[in-house]
């Protein structure tokens, strides 16, 4: 049986365009924000360029035979691995992380080619045959397979992206049906080391809670006894844990409590950050008309901060057209992992929505002053090419399953 | 494959979440942009917009004829801004401009507490050399800067280190006090007019609004300098010192040590008005090393004394006219009245020496030669009371009140001074002797012996000496006259004849000045050779000219120079001739008043 398909059927146009606008965004406020600067003028062009190749290679995927996303899974996890021991090895140290090849003028971001390596090898894992994510081996594997490249990202080390794949890897497990006890073996021990951060009294706290919910479990005493030790063994290695973070991490984590007690230091993006959104006011300052942004209160300002200019040049407005284009983009991912035609692709899908809400979520949350000034880009809009043509790569690999939603194999 | 892979409650939960986190940050935008807009708005522009201080050019200093005596120069100031400076810098500053080691770190640990962004200024009116040096290595001297300032321009051909006094950087002890008005850095009137009339010299500073980015630097100016406030000058002021006078008395005290004071006498303006030795003012205007000053703090000569109001002397014979009005008015004494002086008095076991044997002697006489027995015979009669009530009339024992802070009041003995100083039998009615004299613990100052000077001109009428004629709002050149304090000591007339006509021959007749006598200046005056314990005598003199219609009155007191009519009447002489002769009257008048409407 042939199916006509009219043009939407085979290309997403909800997805596209919303895409395309965010990109058409970022490179106004990169422009706006490079412009007459004395190292980062040419970001602009630069960024232009990259938008050009990210489309050609979006087509590419776009384009690919159905069956080959899944063919790549394991390989591209392995590449993704072996760039991540190489870089710490070979890389480039940019801000303090070693994070980065250098490839005759431009750069490139392993970490940014291993999310798209990671989200296959875990939908490949969690869908093969009749996994059980809530076998306790099944369930190890594919934390294992988030683990290790999370723990490849720490050692850079970029606390940011590493945050970003561990959502990454809890919401696919999430998505393939783990069990609320299953829910309470994975989350337990960062609960507690979160609890440990508030003294030796929340710590105590919550390991009674820990005990109470393995005798509501009522699960056999082997497993309760190992969960119960993994999670004392976490809350007492925080201190440890804490000391591999940067003191510029360490301070950042301090300055989000308190913006105001440093203001020329750790808080002091935060805080310019806040001045630049909040005096855009209803409308905006207008396209170039910034003074924070002109005046460079921001530094690196069209890296992660880039919401910044579009809060102050355009406004409540622009701010707002912007989160709805994410926010479009957002439901129309769900819509597709609905619909797709397997649950490999589902969870694909699941993995790129992660990918970009998380990074979404904590960008704009840092520019806002909802959350700790994490330094990750905001998809489509930051400058950067790996990220700028990953991300493309990953609308091509989602548009690819929305046109093959409704073939047969 | 779990039966829960991908259930509807899952995916509602992802759904919740992105749709909760969007609303929450619509929300946070809405709050920041809508609600707090005008609050970040205000802190946006606090951060790029700076205020640039200009100090305002100072008043300029005319002379009554409009002649300036202090102008204003624009000079170049080097600065420190710690914020971006490293002090490892310093040794090679200091070498450049000549200071000591370590004397930059001095300078800015004083102003440690402010704030690291304000440039300090560490030299002024530095030579343009200086600035050429820097412009070469500005790439290697980060946090250091020049700038363009005005400063006081001292070229004008008077010193007048005493009467202008210096201006210098605010000391934190003061700016503590004034903080409204004042700030890190600014000049301030610290001695003399400068200090008196520092509220009207000053101006107002104008402000520049720059745009600035995150290092501070400037970007360029805010609004095109809508928002900018002009700078405005501050008051000229105009001095009843005469210019041609004033440099004659300067030059005529060039290698000696003493003052002249030159009063107007019917107004009590200033016309000249010397300490010497002095220092230069130009010293002071550049920032200091501490060493100089030291030098000049240190120096036996003390240049930085004001001797004209602050230097204590015996008025030696020059103050016999206090007794001789004191006796006429008291009727101890008439013009018929004669003394015969034997060469001395005697008064108890003490013999009192006079300077020569002037036989009968009346009070023309006493004046013209200046006998001392008379004197000495007439303060007896008069008693030490009666005497002090005189001397004090004519302004000696306290302040003159002149318009500079610095003045000391004398010393004029009476009943109650020698009680407490020696005790209520610890001193003679002898003691009163050599005071009719004026010798003894009788202390006066120069400014003290001019108003004295004066009052006998103009027959007891003058008023309080003063350096301010009148001053010129800069912005509307309106001119305000200042109103004399008037005086009046009410001794009569036929009194002050009898004394004027003495003094007039002491220069005129046979006296002790006919070496200045000059029928077109026509002075009248009375010499004096003061004693004192330290060395050679102080050589004094007072008067005024013409004497028929005074228009000057004059006290000089050279130090250690011996005889009043050799070495203090000339001086006097030639700083009347140059204010009452003038060549060229009056044809310049307006000329540098015009100028200053450049300046």
């Amino acid at each position: 049986m042939k199916i006509e398909y009219h043009l939407q059927d085979r290309f997403d146009f909800a997805v596209f365009i919303p895409v395309l606008g965010l990109i058409i965004f970022g490179l106004l406020a990169i422009y706006s924000s490079t412009l007459n600067h004395p190292v980062a003028s040419g970001n602009f062009s630069k960024q232009l360029i990259f938008f050009f190749v990210g489309i050609f290679i979006f087509f590419i995927v776009y384009s690919l035979p159905q069956q080959t996303i899944k063919m790549l899974a394991i390989p591209s996890y392995l590449i993704s691995l072996f760039f991540l021991i190489a870089v710490l090895v070979v890389g480039k140290t940019i801000y303090g992380a070693k994070s980065w090849f250098g490839i005759g003028g431009f750069g490139f971001q392993p970490s940014e080619f291993a999310k798209l390596g990671t989200i296959f090898m875990l939908s490949y894992w969690l869908t093969y045959k009749s996994r059980d994510i809530n076998n306790f081996k099944d369930l190890a594997v594919s934390l294992a397979i988030g683990i290790v490249p999370i723990f490849l990202i720490l050692l850079e080390p970029d606390m940011g992206t590493a945050i970003v794949f561990a959502f990454i890897t809890l919401v696919m497990i999430f998505w393939s049906g783990i069990s609320l006890f299953g829910i309470f073996v994975v989350l337990s021990p960062g609960i507690v080391v979160f609890s440990s951060v508030f003294g030796k009294f929340a710590l105590i706290f919550t390991l009674l809670l820990v005990l109470a919910a393995l005798f509501f479990f009522k699960k056999d005493l082997f497993n309760s006894i190992v969960i119960f030790v993994v999670n004392l063994a976490s809350g007492f290695f925080f201190d440890y844990i804490f000391k591999i973070l940067k003191p510029h991490q360490q301070k950042r984590i301090e300055s989000f409590i308190d913006p105001l007690a440093d203001p020329l230091g750790s808080g002091y993006n935060a805080l310019q950050a806040k001045v630049a959104v909040g005096s855009g006011g209803l409308f905006g300052k207008g396209f170039l008309q910034g003074n924070q942004t002109q005046l460079r209160f921001i530094p690196q300002q069209w890296t992660d901060f880039i919401y910044c200019v579009i809060g102050e040049e355009f406004g409540f407005i622009g701010s707002v057209i912007v989160i709805i284009l994410f926010l479009i983009l957002f439901l129309r991912l769900l819509n597709i992992a609905n619909t797709a035609k397997d649950n490999f692709s589902v969870l694909v899908v699941v993995g790129i929505l992660t990918l970009y809400f998380v990074h979404f979520a904590l960008n704009i949350g840092m520019n806002l002053g909802i959350t700790p000034v994490i330094g990750i880009p905001l998809p489509f809009l930051s400058y950067g090419g790996s990220s700028l043509i990953i991300n493309m790569i990953l609308i091509g690999i989602v548009l690819n399953i929305y046109k093959n939603r409704k073939t047969h194999t | 494959m779990s039966e829960n892979f991908g259930s509807l409650a899952r995916k509602r939960i992802l759904f919740i979440i992105i749709v909760g986190y969007v609303a929450i940050s619509i929300v946070q935008l809405f709050s920041m942009q809508i609600l707090n807009g005008p609050v970040y708005n205000e802190r946006s522009n606090e951060n790029s917009v700076k205020p640039i201080y200009q100090t305002a050019p100072r008043g300029i200093l005319f002379d009554r004829y409009g002649k300036v005596l202090v102008g204003n120069k624009p000079s170049f100031s080097l600065r420190i801004t710690p914020s971006e400076y490293n002090d490892t810098l310093n040794p090679y500053i200091e070498s450049i401009l000549g200071y000591e080691k370590g004397y930059l770190a001095k300078l800015l640990k004083a102003s440690e507490s402010y704030s690291k962004f304000i440039p300090r200024r560490i030299a002024k009116d530095v030579d343009f050399k200086v600035i050429a040096w820097y412009e070469e290595n500005a790439s290697k001297l980060q946090g250091v800067d020049y700038v363009m300032e005005t400063q006081r321009d001292y070229s004008f051909g008077v010193m007048g280190a005493h009467m202008f006094g210096y201006t210098k950087e605010i000391p934190s002890s003061i700016l503590q006090k004034r903080k409204n008005e004042y700030m890190m850095g600014d000049e301030i009137g610290f001695s003399g007019i400068e200090k008196t009339y520092e509220d009207i010299l000053r101006g107002k500073k104008g402000i520049n609004y720059v745009l600035v980015d995150s290092r501070q630097k400037t970007i360029g100016s805010f609004k095109e300098g809508k928002e900018d406030v002009p700078t405005i000058k501050g008051y000229d002021l105009i001095l009843g010192i005469d210019k041609d006078a004033q440099k004659v008395a300067e030059e005529s005290f060039k290698d000696k040590r003493g003052a002249v004071v030159a009063i107007e006498p019917s107004t009590g303006e200033i016309i000249a008005f010397v300490s010497a030795p002095e220092f230069n003012l130009n010293d002071f205007a550049t920032v200091t090393s501490s060493k100089k000053f030291t030098e000049l703090m240190q120096d036996k000569d003390k240049p930085m004394l004001n001797r004209a109001t602050m230097g204590y002397y015996s008025p030696g014979s020059t103050f016999k006219m206090i007794s001789a009005i004191a006796a006429l008015e008291e009727g101890l004494i008439d013009t018929t009245s004669r003394i015969s002086c034997p060469g001395g008095f005697k008064y108890g076991d003490h013999f009192f020496k006079c300077l020569h044997t002037h036989g009968s002697t009346d009070i023309y006489t006493s004046i013209e030669k200046s006998c001392n027995t008379f004197y000495y015979s007439t303060v007896v009669k008069l008693g030490l009371d009666r005497w002090s009530k005189y001397s004090k009339l004519f302004g000696f024992g306290h302040k003159s009140g002149v318009d500079i802070s610095e003045e000391y009041p004398g010393i004029v003995p009476s009943t109650e001074y020698y009680n407490k100083v020696y005790g209520k039998n610890g001193w003679t009615k002898g003691f009163v002797v050599s005071l009719g004299i004026g010798q003894g613990e009788l202390s006066v100052t120069p400014i003290q012996m001019a108003q004295y000077a004066a009052l006998i001109a103009n027959y007891g009428k003058s008023a309080k000496p003063h350096f301010l004629k009148a001053y010129v709002d800069t912005k509307t050149n309106k001119r305000s006259e200042v109103q004399p304090k008037y005086i009046n000591v009410g001794i009569s007339k036929k009194t002050f004849d009898v004394v004027r006509k003495a003094m007039w021959l002491v220069v005129n007749g046979a006296g002790t000045a006919v070496n200045i006598k000059d029928p077109k200046l026509n002075i009248a005056g009375k010499t004096g050779t003061a004693q004192n314990p330290h060395g050679k005598d102080h050589a004094v003199f007072v008067g005024f000219a013409p004497y028929d219609n005074p228009k000057i009155a004059i006290a000089v007191i050279v130090e250690n120079a011996g005889f009043g009519s050799t070495a203090a009447a000339p001086i006097a002489r030639d700083v009347i001739k140059a204010y009452l002769i003038k060549e060229k009257p009056s044809e310049i008048k307006n000329q540098d008043l015009a100028l200053s409407k450049i300046r």
